[in-house]
Protein backbone atom coordinates (compact mmCIF):
# COMPACT_ATOMS: atom_id res chain seq x y z
CA UNK A 1 0.00 0.00 0.00
CA UNK A 2 1.44 3.29 -0.99
CA UNK A 3 0.96 6.34 1.16
CA UNK A 4 3.03 8.54 -1.07
CA UNK A 5 1.64 10.85 -3.66
CA UNK A 6 0.72 9.12 -6.87
CA UNK A 7 3.73 8.10 -8.85
CA UNK A 8 2.11 6.42 -11.80
CA UNK A 9 0.61 8.14 -14.75
CA UNK A 10 -3.14 8.29 -14.32
CA UNK A 11 -4.51 7.95 -17.79
CA UNK A 12 -8.12 8.49 -16.78
CA UNK A 13 -10.32 8.49 -13.77
CA UNK A 14 -12.97 5.88 -13.82
CA UNK A 15 -15.81 8.19 -14.96
CA UNK A 16 -15.99 6.91 -18.48
CA UNK A 17 -19.63 7.20 -19.53
CA UNK A 18 -18.56 9.98 -21.82
CA UNK A 19 -16.33 8.11 -24.20
CA UNK A 20 -16.65 9.45 -27.67
CA UNK A 21 -15.06 11.67 -30.25
CA UNK A 22 -15.77 13.70 -33.30
CA UNK A 23 -14.02 13.08 -36.56
CA UNK A 24 -14.33 15.69 -39.25
CA UNK A 25 -12.66 15.00 -42.57
CA UNK A 26 -12.14 17.85 -45.00
CA UNK A 27 -10.64 16.99 -48.34
CA UNK A 28 -9.88 19.47 -51.12
CA UNK A 29 -11.88 22.14 -49.39
CA UNK A 30 -14.99 20.00 -49.04
CA UNK A 31 -16.34 18.51 -45.81
CA UNK A 32 -16.25 14.82 -46.60
CA UNK A 33 -17.38 13.28 -43.33
CA UNK A 34 -18.63 14.48 -39.95
CA UNK A 35 -18.78 11.54 -37.60
CA UNK A 36 -19.71 11.79 -33.98
CA UNK A 37 -18.53 8.66 -32.24
CA UNK A 38 -20.46 7.97 -29.09
CA UNK A 39 -20.05 5.18 -26.68
CA UNK A 40 -23.50 4.24 -25.49
CA UNK A 41 -24.26 2.28 -22.34
CA UNK A 42 -28.01 1.65 -22.89
CA UNK A 43 -27.24 -1.35 -25.09
CA UNK A 44 -25.49 -2.98 -22.14
CA UNK A 45 -28.39 -2.19 -19.85
CA UNK A 46 -30.93 -3.62 -22.28
CA UNK A 47 -29.10 -6.94 -22.10
CA UNK A 48 -28.70 -6.70 -18.32
CA UNK A 49 -32.45 -6.16 -17.87
CA UNK A 50 -33.52 -9.33 -19.63
CA UNK A 51 -34.49 -11.97 -17.06
CA UNK A 52 -34.86 -9.40 -14.25
CA UNK A 53 -38.07 -8.90 -12.26
CA UNK A 54 -40.51 -6.30 -13.61
CA UNK A 55 -39.88 -4.19 -10.51
CA UNK A 56 -36.15 -3.76 -11.16
CA UNK A 57 -35.76 -1.45 -14.20
CA UNK A 58 -36.19 1.86 -12.29
CA UNK A 59 -33.22 1.16 -10.03
CA UNK A 60 -31.03 -0.46 -12.66
CA UNK A 61 -31.56 2.08 -15.44
CA UNK A 62 -31.13 5.01 -13.02
CA UNK A 63 -27.43 4.19 -13.12
CA UNK A 64 -27.14 4.83 -16.84
CA UNK A 65 -26.72 8.54 -16.20
CA UNK A 66 -25.79 10.27 -12.96
CA UNK A 67 -27.11 13.58 -14.29
CA UNK A 68 -30.60 12.35 -15.12
CA UNK A 69 -31.43 9.26 -13.04
CA UNK A 70 -35.04 10.42 -12.47
CA UNK A 71 -35.64 10.48 -16.21
CA UNK A 72 -34.54 6.86 -16.45
CA UNK A 73 -36.52 5.83 -13.38
CA UNK A 74 -39.76 7.42 -14.53
CA UNK A 75 -39.60 6.37 -18.18
CA UNK A 76 -39.03 2.84 -16.81
CA UNK A 77 -41.93 3.09 -14.34
CA UNK A 78 -44.35 4.32 -17.00
CA UNK A 79 -43.36 1.56 -19.41
CA UNK A 80 -43.66 -1.22 -16.81
CA UNK A 81 -46.96 0.12 -15.50
CA UNK A 82 -48.31 0.34 -19.05
CA UNK A 83 -47.24 -3.25 -19.72
CA UNK A 84 -49.10 -4.36 -16.59
CA UNK A 85 -52.17 -2.24 -17.32
CA UNK A 86 -51.84 0.03 -14.28
CA UNK A 87 -52.23 3.82 -14.21
CA UNK A 88 -50.98 5.56 -11.06
CA UNK A 89 -53.35 8.00 -9.31
CA UNK A 90 -52.93 11.74 -9.98
CA UNK A 91 -51.37 12.55 -6.55
CA UNK A 92 -48.59 10.02 -7.23
CA UNK A 93 -48.11 11.47 -10.69
CA UNK A 94 -47.89 14.97 -9.18
CA UNK A 95 -45.18 13.82 -6.77
CA UNK A 96 -43.28 12.32 -9.72
CA UNK A 97 -43.51 15.65 -11.51
CA UNK A 98 -42.18 17.41 -8.41
CA UNK A 99 -39.23 15.01 -8.25
CA UNK A 100 -38.56 15.52 -11.96
CA UNK A 101 -38.54 19.32 -11.47
CA UNK A 102 -35.65 18.76 -9.04
CA UNK A 103 -33.72 16.96 -11.74
CA UNK A 104 -34.39 19.69 -14.31
CA UNK A 105 -33.23 22.36 -11.87
CA UNK A 106 -30.08 20.48 -10.92
CA UNK A 107 -29.16 19.44 -14.45
CA UNK A 108 -29.97 22.75 -16.17
CA UNK A 109 -28.09 24.76 -13.50
CA UNK A 110 -25.05 22.55 -14.05
CA UNK A 111 -25.15 22.85 -17.81
CA UNK A 112 -25.96 26.56 -18.05
CA UNK A 113 -23.37 27.74 -15.52
CA UNK A 114 -20.57 25.20 -15.47
CA UNK A 115 -20.56 23.65 -18.93
CA UNK A 116 -22.11 26.09 -21.39
CA UNK A 117 -21.57 29.65 -20.12
CA UNK A 118 -17.74 29.49 -20.40
CA UNK A 119 -18.17 29.13 -24.19
CA UNK A 120 -19.98 32.46 -24.40
CA UNK A 121 -17.67 34.33 -22.05
CA UNK A 122 -14.46 33.12 -23.66
CA UNK A 123 -13.12 30.79 -21.00
CA UNK A 124 -11.81 27.26 -21.54
CA UNK A 125 -13.81 25.97 -18.57
CA UNK A 126 -15.82 26.96 -15.50
CA UNK A 127 -12.76 26.77 -13.25
CA UNK A 128 -11.07 29.58 -15.18
CA UNK A 129 -14.35 31.45 -15.47
CA UNK A 130 -14.87 31.29 -11.70
CA UNK A 131 -11.91 33.61 -11.12
CA UNK A 132 -13.65 36.46 -12.98
CA UNK A 133 -17.31 35.52 -12.54
CA UNK A 134 -17.42 34.13 -9.07
CA UNK A 135 -20.91 35.49 -8.34
CA UNK A 136 -22.31 33.77 -11.41
CA UNK A 137 -20.75 30.41 -10.57
CA UNK A 138 -22.02 30.70 -6.99
CA UNK A 139 -25.49 31.44 -8.36
CA UNK A 140 -25.29 28.27 -10.45
CA UNK A 141 -24.21 26.22 -7.43
CA UNK A 142 -27.03 27.67 -5.31
CA UNK A 143 -29.56 26.69 -8.00
CA UNK A 144 -28.10 23.21 -8.23
CA UNK A 145 -28.22 22.93 -4.46
CA UNK A 146 -31.92 23.82 -4.46
CA UNK A 147 -32.55 21.17 -7.10
CA UNK A 148 -30.58 18.65 -5.07
CA UNK A 149 -32.56 19.52 -1.93
CA UNK A 150 -35.78 18.74 -3.81
CA UNK A 151 -34.31 15.49 -5.17
CA UNK A 152 -33.29 14.47 -1.66
CA UNK A 153 -36.62 15.37 -0.07
CA UNK A 154 -38.68 13.42 -2.60
CA UNK A 155 -36.20 10.92 -4.00
CA UNK A 156 -34.32 10.04 -0.82
CA UNK A 157 -31.00 11.31 -2.13
CA UNK A 158 -29.66 13.57 -4.85
CA UNK A 159 -27.55 11.08 -6.79
CA UNK A 160 -29.49 8.04 -7.93
CA UNK A 161 -32.66 8.56 -5.87
CA UNK A 162 -33.77 5.45 -4.02
CA UNK A 163 -37.40 6.29 -3.22
CA UNK A 164 -38.89 5.62 -6.66
CA UNK A 165 -40.57 2.29 -7.33
CA UNK A 166 -42.87 0.83 -9.93
CA UNK A 167 -46.35 2.06 -8.90
CA UNK A 168 -45.15 5.16 -7.05
CA UNK A 169 -42.86 5.78 -4.09
CA UNK A 170 -41.65 3.74 -1.13
CA UNK A 171 -42.56 6.68 1.10
CA UNK A 172 -44.21 10.02 0.42
CA UNK A 173 -42.59 13.05 2.08
CA UNK A 174 -44.72 14.96 4.58
CA UNK A 175 -45.74 18.57 4.02
CA UNK A 176 -43.41 19.54 6.87
CA UNK A 177 -40.48 17.86 5.12
CA UNK A 178 -41.15 19.87 1.97
CA UNK A 179 -41.49 23.23 3.77
CA UNK A 180 -37.73 23.97 4.00
CA UNK A 181 -37.35 22.92 0.35
CA UNK A 182 -40.03 25.44 -0.61
CA UNK A 183 -38.06 28.15 1.19
CA UNK A 184 -34.94 27.24 -0.80
CA UNK A 185 -36.94 27.18 -4.02
CA UNK A 186 -38.45 30.58 -3.34
CA UNK A 187 -34.94 32.02 -3.15
CA UNK A 188 -33.95 29.96 -6.20
CA UNK A 189 -36.75 31.52 -8.25
CA UNK A 190 -34.99 34.89 -8.14
CA UNK A 191 -31.72 33.22 -9.08
CA UNK A 192 -33.42 31.49 -12.00
CA UNK A 193 -34.87 34.79 -13.24
CA UNK A 194 -31.42 36.36 -12.90
CA UNK A 195 -30.06 33.46 -14.95
CA UNK A 196 -32.40 34.28 -17.83
CA UNK A 197 -31.33 37.95 -17.78
CA UNK A 198 -27.66 36.93 -17.62
CA UNK A 199 -27.65 34.52 -20.56
CA UNK A 200 -29.94 36.72 -22.67
CA UNK A 201 -27.04 39.20 -22.85
CA UNK A 202 -24.61 36.72 -24.42
CA UNK A 203 -23.60 36.92 -28.08
CA UNK A 204 -25.08 34.14 -30.19
CA UNK A 205 -23.57 33.01 -33.48
CA UNK A 206 -26.30 32.99 -36.10
CA UNK A 207 -27.47 29.54 -37.11
CA UNK A 208 -31.00 28.37 -37.84
CA UNK A 209 -31.82 24.69 -37.89
CA UNK A 210 -34.33 23.05 -40.15
CA UNK A 211 -34.51 19.74 -38.30
CA UNK A 212 -37.93 18.38 -37.46
CA UNK A 213 -38.54 18.91 -33.75
CA UNK A 214 -40.08 16.22 -31.53
CA UNK A 215 -41.31 16.62 -27.96
CA UNK A 216 -43.68 15.10 -25.45
CA UNK A 217 -46.83 17.23 -25.20
CA UNK A 218 -49.68 17.75 -22.78
CA UNK A 219 -52.44 20.23 -23.51
CA UNK A 220 -52.70 21.66 -20.01
CA UNK A 221 -49.08 21.86 -18.83
CA UNK A 222 -45.47 21.91 -20.06
CA UNK A 223 -44.91 18.18 -20.58
CA UNK A 224 -42.25 16.55 -18.41
CA UNK A 225 -43.29 13.19 -17.02
CA UNK A 226 -45.80 12.00 -19.61
CA UNK A 227 -47.83 12.89 -22.64
CA UNK A 228 -48.23 12.15 -26.32
CA UNK A 229 -45.61 12.98 -28.93
CA UNK A 230 -45.92 15.92 -31.30
CA UNK A 231 -43.58 17.20 -33.99
CA UNK A 232 -43.05 20.42 -35.89
CA UNK A 233 -43.88 18.43 -39.03
CA UNK A 234 -47.42 17.86 -37.78
CA UNK A 235 -47.04 14.40 -36.26
CA UNK A 236 -49.17 13.67 -33.21
CA UNK A 237 -49.11 10.15 -31.81
CA UNK A 238 -49.35 8.23 -28.53
CA UNK A 239 -46.22 6.70 -26.99
CA UNK A 240 -47.40 3.21 -28.04
CA UNK A 241 -46.74 4.22 -31.65
CA UNK A 242 -43.17 5.40 -30.96
CA UNK A 243 -41.60 2.28 -32.54
CA UNK A 244 -43.60 2.83 -35.74
CA UNK A 245 -42.25 6.36 -36.15
CA UNK A 246 -38.80 6.25 -34.60
CA UNK A 247 -36.41 3.75 -36.09
CA UNK A 248 -32.85 3.24 -34.91
CA UNK A 249 -30.14 2.05 -37.21
CA UNK A 250 -26.49 1.23 -36.87
CA UNK A 251 -23.88 3.55 -38.34
CA UNK A 252 -20.37 2.25 -38.90
CA UNK A 253 -18.52 4.98 -36.99
CA UNK A 254 -20.35 4.74 -33.68
CA UNK A 255 -21.53 2.12 -31.21
CA UNK A 256 -24.56 4.35 -30.67
CA UNK A 257 -27.55 3.90 -32.91
CA UNK A 258 -28.83 6.75 -35.06
CA UNK A 259 -32.57 7.38 -34.86
CA UNK A 260 -34.88 8.76 -37.54
CA UNK A 261 -38.45 10.01 -37.30
CA UNK A 262 -40.46 8.61 -40.22
CA UNK A 263 -37.15 8.39 -42.05
CA UNK A 264 -36.19 11.99 -41.30
CA UNK A 265 -33.50 13.60 -39.15
CA UNK A 266 -34.98 15.15 -36.04
CA UNK A 267 -34.14 16.88 -32.80
CA UNK A 268 -35.39 16.54 -29.24
CA UNK A 269 -34.55 18.63 -26.17
CA UNK A 270 -34.99 22.23 -25.03
CA UNK A 271 -35.35 23.78 -28.51
CA UNK A 272 -38.02 21.23 -29.46
CA UNK A 273 -39.84 21.56 -26.13
CA UNK A 274 -39.89 25.34 -26.23
CA UNK A 275 -40.95 25.57 -29.85
CA UNK A 276 -43.73 22.99 -29.52
CA UNK A 277 -44.87 23.61 -25.94
CA UNK A 278 -44.15 27.23 -24.97
CA UNK A 279 -47.87 27.97 -24.76
CA UNK A 280 -47.99 25.60 -21.78
CA UNK A 281 -45.27 27.44 -19.81
CA UNK A 282 -46.31 29.26 -16.64
CA UNK A 283 -47.01 33.02 -16.94
CA UNK A 284 -43.76 33.81 -15.10
CA UNK A 285 -41.66 31.61 -17.41
CA UNK A 286 -43.41 33.07 -20.47
CA UNK A 287 -42.66 36.60 -19.29
CA UNK A 288 -39.02 35.68 -18.70
CA UNK A 289 -38.85 34.16 -22.20
CA UNK A 290 -40.33 37.26 -23.79
CA UNK A 291 -37.93 39.54 -21.91
CA UNK A 292 -35.05 37.39 -23.11
CA UNK A 293 -36.15 37.91 -26.69
CA UNK A 294 -37.47 34.42 -27.36
CA UNK A 295 -40.33 34.34 -29.82
CA UNK A 296 -42.77 31.62 -30.72
CA UNK A 297 -39.98 29.27 -31.72
CA UNK A 298 -36.27 28.90 -31.14
CA UNK A 299 -34.19 27.16 -33.77
CA UNK A 300 -30.75 28.56 -33.02
CA UNK A 301 -28.89 25.86 -31.04
CA UNK A 302 -26.59 28.47 -29.47
CA UNK A 303 -29.69 30.02 -27.88
CA UNK A 304 -30.50 26.72 -26.18
CA UNK A 305 -28.80 28.19 -23.11
CA UNK A 306 -31.59 30.81 -22.96
CA UNK A 307 -34.25 28.12 -23.29
CA UNK A 308 -32.61 26.09 -20.50
CA UNK A 309 -32.65 29.20 -18.31
CA UNK A 310 -36.36 29.73 -19.05
CA UNK A 311 -36.98 26.07 -18.23
CA UNK A 312 -35.10 26.62 -14.96
CA UNK A 313 -37.61 29.37 -14.09
CA UNK A 314 -40.45 27.07 -15.08
CA UNK A 315 -39.17 24.08 -13.08
CA UNK A 316 -38.70 26.16 -9.91
CA UNK A 317 -42.08 27.87 -10.39
CA UNK A 318 -43.81 24.54 -11.06
CA UNK A 319 -42.13 22.86 -8.07
CA UNK A 320 -43.37 25.66 -5.81
CA UNK A 321 -46.88 25.29 -7.20
CA UNK A 322 -46.82 21.52 -6.65
CA UNK A 323 -45.54 21.89 -3.08
CA UNK A 324 -48.19 24.52 -2.35
CA UNK A 325 -51.00 22.13 -3.26
CA UNK A 326 -49.24 19.01 -2.00
CA UNK A 327 -51.00 16.36 0.05
CA UNK A 328 -49.04 13.14 0.60
CA UNK A 329 -50.52 10.46 -1.67
CA UNK A 330 -52.14 7.69 0.32
CA UNK A 331 -50.97 5.04 -0.38
CA UNK A 332 -47.62 6.22 -1.72
CA UNK A 333 -47.64 3.45 -4.32
CA UNK A 334 -50.24 1.31 -6.01
CA UNK A 335 -49.73 -2.41 -6.57
CA UNK A 336 -48.45 -3.35 -10.01
CA UNK A 337 -48.90 -7.12 -10.32
CA UNK A 338 -47.03 -8.51 -13.32
CA UNK A 339 -49.05 -9.13 -16.44
CA UNK A 340 -47.69 -10.40 -19.73
CA UNK A 341 -47.48 -7.61 -22.26
CA UNK A 342 -45.51 -4.79 -23.82
CA UNK A 343 -45.36 -1.31 -22.28
CA UNK A 344 -43.99 2.01 -23.52
CA UNK A 345 -42.90 5.00 -21.45
CA UNK A 346 -41.60 8.41 -22.44
CA UNK A 347 -40.54 11.43 -20.40
CA UNK A 348 -38.63 14.65 -21.08
CA UNK A 349 -35.12 14.26 -19.67
CA UNK A 350 -33.30 17.60 -19.35
CA UNK A 351 -31.46 17.00 -22.62
CA UNK A 352 -34.34 15.46 -24.59
CA UNK A 353 -36.96 12.79 -24.67
CA UNK A 354 -36.20 9.39 -23.24
CA UNK A 355 -38.17 6.35 -24.37
CA UNK A 356 -38.30 2.92 -22.69
CA UNK A 357 -40.09 -0.24 -23.84
CA UNK A 358 -40.34 -3.47 -21.88
CA UNK A 359 -41.84 -6.84 -22.63
CA UNK A 360 -42.95 -8.60 -19.45
CA UNK A 361 -43.54 -12.36 -19.40
CA UNK A 362 -46.29 -14.22 -17.50
CA UNK A 363 -43.75 -14.97 -14.76
CA UNK A 364 -43.12 -11.27 -14.22
CA UNK A 365 -39.64 -11.40 -15.75
CA UNK A 366 -38.54 -9.01 -18.47
CA UNK A 367 -37.97 -10.72 -21.79
CA UNK A 368 -37.02 -7.67 -23.85
CA UNK A 369 -35.99 -4.07 -23.17
CA UNK A 370 -35.37 -1.11 -25.46
CA UNK A 371 -34.05 2.28 -24.37
CA UNK A 372 -33.81 5.21 -26.78
CA UNK A 373 -31.88 8.04 -25.07
CA UNK A 374 -31.92 11.66 -26.23
CA UNK A 375 -28.30 11.74 -27.32
CA UNK A 376 -28.72 8.98 -29.90
CA UNK A 377 -31.89 10.65 -31.20
CA UNK A 378 -30.03 13.93 -31.60
CA UNK A 379 -26.85 12.46 -33.02
CA UNK A 380 -27.72 12.87 -36.70
CA UNK A 381 -28.88 16.44 -36.10
CA UNK A 382 -25.66 17.30 -34.27
CA UNK A 383 -23.61 15.84 -37.12
CA UNK A 384 -25.61 17.86 -39.64
CA UNK A 385 -25.01 21.05 -37.65
CA UNK A 386 -21.30 20.35 -37.47
CA UNK A 387 -21.18 19.67 -41.17
CA UNK A 388 -22.79 23.04 -41.90
CA UNK A 389 -20.61 24.80 -39.34
CA UNK A 390 -17.35 23.40 -40.72
CA UNK A 391 -18.37 24.00 -44.32
CA UNK A 392 -19.17 27.61 -43.50
CA UNK A 393 -15.92 28.23 -41.62
CA UNK A 394 -13.28 26.43 -43.65
CA UNK A 395 -11.11 29.55 -43.68
CA UNK A 396 -10.56 29.28 -39.94
CA UNK A 397 -7.35 27.65 -38.76
CA UNK A 398 -7.69 24.34 -36.90
CA UNK A 399 -7.14 25.93 -33.51
CA UNK A 400 -10.21 28.12 -34.05
CA UNK A 401 -12.39 25.67 -35.94
CA UNK A 402 -11.93 22.91 -33.39
CA UNK A 403 -13.23 24.93 -30.41
CA UNK A 404 -16.15 26.12 -32.53
CA UNK A 405 -17.10 22.50 -33.20
CA UNK A 406 -16.77 21.64 -29.51
CA UNK A 407 -19.04 24.55 -28.76
CA UNK A 408 -21.60 23.36 -31.26
CA UNK A 409 -21.63 19.96 -29.57
CA UNK A 410 -22.11 21.48 -26.13
CA UNK A 411 -25.21 23.29 -27.39
CA UNK A 412 -26.94 19.95 -27.10
CA UNK A 413 -25.74 19.06 -23.61
CA UNK A 414 -25.07 15.56 -24.89
CA UNK A 415 -23.86 12.85 -22.56
CA UNK A 416 -20.47 13.25 -24.17
CA UNK A 417 -19.72 16.80 -23.08
CA UNK A 418 -16.33 15.64 -21.95
CA UNK A 419 -15.34 13.87 -25.10
CA UNK A 420 -15.75 17.06 -27.08
CA UNK A 421 -12.40 18.04 -25.60
CA UNK A 422 -10.79 15.21 -27.50
CA UNK A 423 -12.10 16.36 -30.80
CA UNK A 424 -10.06 15.12 -33.70
CA UNK A 425 -10.16 17.37 -36.73
CA UNK A 426 -8.66 15.80 -39.83
CA UNK A 427 -7.96 17.77 -42.96
CA UNK A 428 -6.23 16.56 -46.07
CA UNK A 429 -2.96 18.35 -46.97
CA UNK A 430 -3.54 21.52 -48.95
CA UNK B 1 -18.81 17.83 10.15
CA UNK B 2 -17.00 14.97 8.43
CA UNK B 3 -18.17 13.23 5.29
CA UNK B 4 -17.13 10.13 3.37
CA UNK B 5 -17.83 10.34 -0.37
CA UNK B 6 -17.81 7.17 -2.40
CA UNK B 7 -17.39 7.97 -6.07
CA UNK B 8 -18.22 5.48 -8.79
CA UNK B 9 -20.64 3.52 -10.91
CA UNK B 10 -21.92 0.14 -9.71
CA UNK B 11 -22.25 -1.12 -13.28
CA UNK B 12 -18.60 -0.47 -14.10
CA UNK B 13 -17.11 -3.34 -12.14
CA UNK B 14 -14.14 -2.01 -10.10
CA UNK B 15 -15.51 1.53 -10.38
CA UNK B 16 -18.01 0.47 -7.70
CA UNK B 17 -15.32 0.21 -5.01
CA UNK B 18 -15.90 3.73 -3.69
CA UNK B 19 -19.64 3.15 -3.40
CA UNK B 20 -19.09 -0.14 -1.57
CA UNK B 21 -16.74 1.46 0.95
CA UNK B 22 -19.16 4.37 1.48
CA UNK B 23 -21.96 1.89 2.10
CA UNK B 24 -19.86 -0.07 4.58
CA UNK B 25 -18.85 2.96 6.63
CA UNK B 26 -22.43 4.31 6.53
CA UNK B 27 -23.54 1.08 8.22
CA UNK B 28 -21.14 1.96 11.05
CA UNK B 29 -23.00 5.24 11.54
CA UNK B 30 -20.69 7.48 9.52
CA UNK B 31 -22.13 10.28 7.37
CA UNK B 32 -21.40 8.94 3.90
CA UNK B 33 -22.76 9.80 0.46
CA UNK B 34 -22.47 8.31 -2.99
CA UNK B 35 -21.42 10.41 -5.94
CA UNK B 36 -21.01 9.91 -9.65
CA UNK B 37 -18.01 12.24 -9.48
CA UNK B 38 -19.66 15.25 -11.14
CA UNK B 39 -17.60 18.21 -9.83
CA UNK B 40 -20.39 20.58 -8.74
CA UNK B 41 -22.05 17.69 -6.92
CA UNK B 42 -18.79 16.98 -5.07
CA UNK B 43 -18.54 20.63 -4.00
CA UNK B 44 -22.04 20.44 -2.54
CA UNK B 45 -21.35 17.06 -0.92
CA UNK B 46 -18.38 18.40 1.07
CA UNK B 47 -19.88 21.85 1.74
CA UNK B 48 -19.09 22.87 5.31
CA UNK B 49 -17.02 19.74 6.03
CA UNK B 50 -13.95 19.79 8.28
CA UNK B 51 -12.78 16.54 6.74
CA UNK B 52 -13.92 14.95 3.48
CA UNK B 53 -12.67 11.46 2.66
CA UNK B 54 -13.17 10.38 -0.95
CA UNK B 55 -12.80 6.84 -2.20
CA UNK B 56 -12.61 6.30 -5.96
CA UNK B 57 -11.22 3.86 -8.48
CA UNK B 58 -8.50 4.94 -10.89
CA UNK B 59 -7.24 3.47 -14.11
CA UNK B 60 -3.43 3.45 -14.25
CA UNK B 61 -0.90 2.48 -16.86
CA UNK B 62 0.69 0.22 -15.92
CA UNK B 63 -1.67 -0.89 -13.19
CA UNK B 64 -1.25 -2.89 -10.03
CA UNK B 65 -4.91 -3.66 -9.36
CA UNK B 66 -5.91 -3.23 -5.75
CA UNK B 67 -3.02 -0.92 -4.92
CA UNK B 68 -4.23 2.02 -2.89
CA UNK B 69 -2.95 5.57 -3.10
CA UNK B 70 -3.78 7.89 -0.25
CA UNK B 71 -3.30 11.50 -1.21
CA UNK B 72 -4.44 14.97 -0.13
CA UNK B 73 -5.79 15.48 -3.66
CA UNK B 74 -5.40 14.17 -7.14
CA UNK B 75 -3.21 16.02 -9.62
CA UNK B 76 -4.94 18.54 -11.83
CA UNK B 77 -5.66 17.06 -15.20
CA UNK B 78 -5.92 18.56 -18.63
CA UNK B 79 -9.28 18.86 -20.26
CA UNK B 80 -11.36 21.05 -18.02
CA UNK B 81 -14.57 19.89 -16.47
CA UNK B 82 -17.52 18.11 -17.89
CA UNK B 83 -20.57 16.48 -16.46
CA UNK B 84 -19.21 13.02 -16.96
CA UNK B 85 -15.51 12.77 -16.30
CA UNK B 86 -12.45 13.90 -14.42
CA UNK B 87 -14.52 14.65 -11.36
CA UNK B 88 -12.18 15.01 -8.41
CA UNK B 89 -9.35 17.10 -9.90
CA UNK B 90 -11.89 19.43 -11.52
CA UNK B 91 -13.84 19.64 -8.26
CA UNK B 92 -10.67 20.52 -6.34
CA UNK B 93 -9.73 23.17 -8.88
CA UNK B 94 -13.22 24.68 -8.88
CA UNK B 95 -13.50 24.55 -5.07
CA UNK B 96 -10.11 26.21 -4.73
CA UNK B 97 -11.20 29.02 -7.06
CA UNK B 98 -14.34 29.53 -4.99
CA UNK B 99 -12.84 28.99 -1.51
CA UNK B 100 -15.07 25.96 -1.15
CA UNK B 101 -12.52 23.32 -0.20
CA UNK B 102 -13.17 21.30 2.94
CA UNK B 103 -10.70 22.10 5.70
CA UNK B 104 -9.01 18.78 4.96
CA UNK B 105 -9.41 16.43 2.00
CA UNK B 106 -8.16 12.86 1.82
CA UNK B 107 -8.51 10.84 -1.38
CA UNK B 108 -8.14 7.09 -1.54
CA UNK B 109 -7.56 6.10 -5.14
CA UNK B 110 -7.76 2.37 -5.79
CA UNK B 111 -6.10 1.02 -8.90
CA UNK B 112 -8.71 -0.81 -10.95
CA UNK B 113 -8.28 -3.99 -12.95
CA UNK B 114 -11.49 -3.66 -14.92
CA UNK B 115 -13.88 -0.73 -15.39
CA UNK B 116 -15.75 -2.33 -18.27
CA UNK B 117 -19.52 -2.67 -18.22
CA UNK B 118 -20.67 -5.21 -15.67
CA UNK B 119 -21.18 -5.83 -11.99
CA UNK B 120 -18.81 -7.22 -9.36
CA UNK B 121 -15.32 -6.23 -8.25
CA UNK B 122 -12.19 -7.99 -9.46
CA UNK B 123 -10.47 -10.09 -6.78
CA UNK B 124 -7.58 -7.68 -6.10
CA UNK B 125 -9.92 -4.71 -5.69
CA UNK B 126 -12.37 -6.74 -3.62
CA UNK B 127 -9.49 -7.69 -1.28
CA UNK B 128 -8.70 -4.00 -0.79
CA UNK B 129 -12.16 -3.18 0.61
CA UNK B 130 -11.64 -4.23 4.28
CA UNK B 131 -8.36 -2.27 4.44
CA UNK B 132 -10.10 0.77 2.97
CA UNK B 133 -13.02 0.59 5.39
CA UNK B 134 -10.66 0.33 8.39
CA UNK B 135 -8.48 3.22 7.25
CA UNK B 136 -11.37 5.50 6.30
CA UNK B 137 -12.90 4.91 9.74
CA UNK B 138 -9.51 5.59 11.34
CA UNK B 139 -9.24 8.88 9.45
CA UNK B 140 -12.50 10.00 11.00
CA UNK B 141 -11.54 9.32 14.61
Amino acid sequence: MSHRARQLRVSALARVEGEGALNVVVRDGVVERTELRIYEPPRFFEALLRGRAHTEPPDITARICGICPVAYQLSACHAIEAACGVAVPEPVEALRRLLYCGEWISSHALHVYLLHAPDFLGYPDAITMAADHRDAVERGLALKKAGNALLEAVGGRAIHPVNVRVGGFYRAPTRAELAPVAEQLTAALYLALATVRWVAGFDFPSLELDHELLAVHEDDRYAITRGRLVSSGGLDFPVEEFPQHVVEHQVPHSTALHATLDGRRYLTGPLARYTLNHAQLSPLALTAAAEAGLGASCRNPFRSIVVRAVELVYAVDEALRLIESYEPPEPAAVAVPPMPGVGHGVTEAPRGLLYHRYTVGADGLITAAAIVPPTSQNQAAIEADLHALVAGNLALPDDELTPLCERAIRNYDPCISCSAHFLDLTRSPA
Amino acid sequence: MNVVIGVGNPYRRDDAVGLIVADAVARRGVHAVQSDGEPAGLLLAWEGADLAVIVDAVVCEPATPGRIHRTPALPAMHGGMSSHSLGIPAAVALATALDRMPRRLVVYAVEAADVGLGVGLSDPVSHAVPWLVDHVLADLT
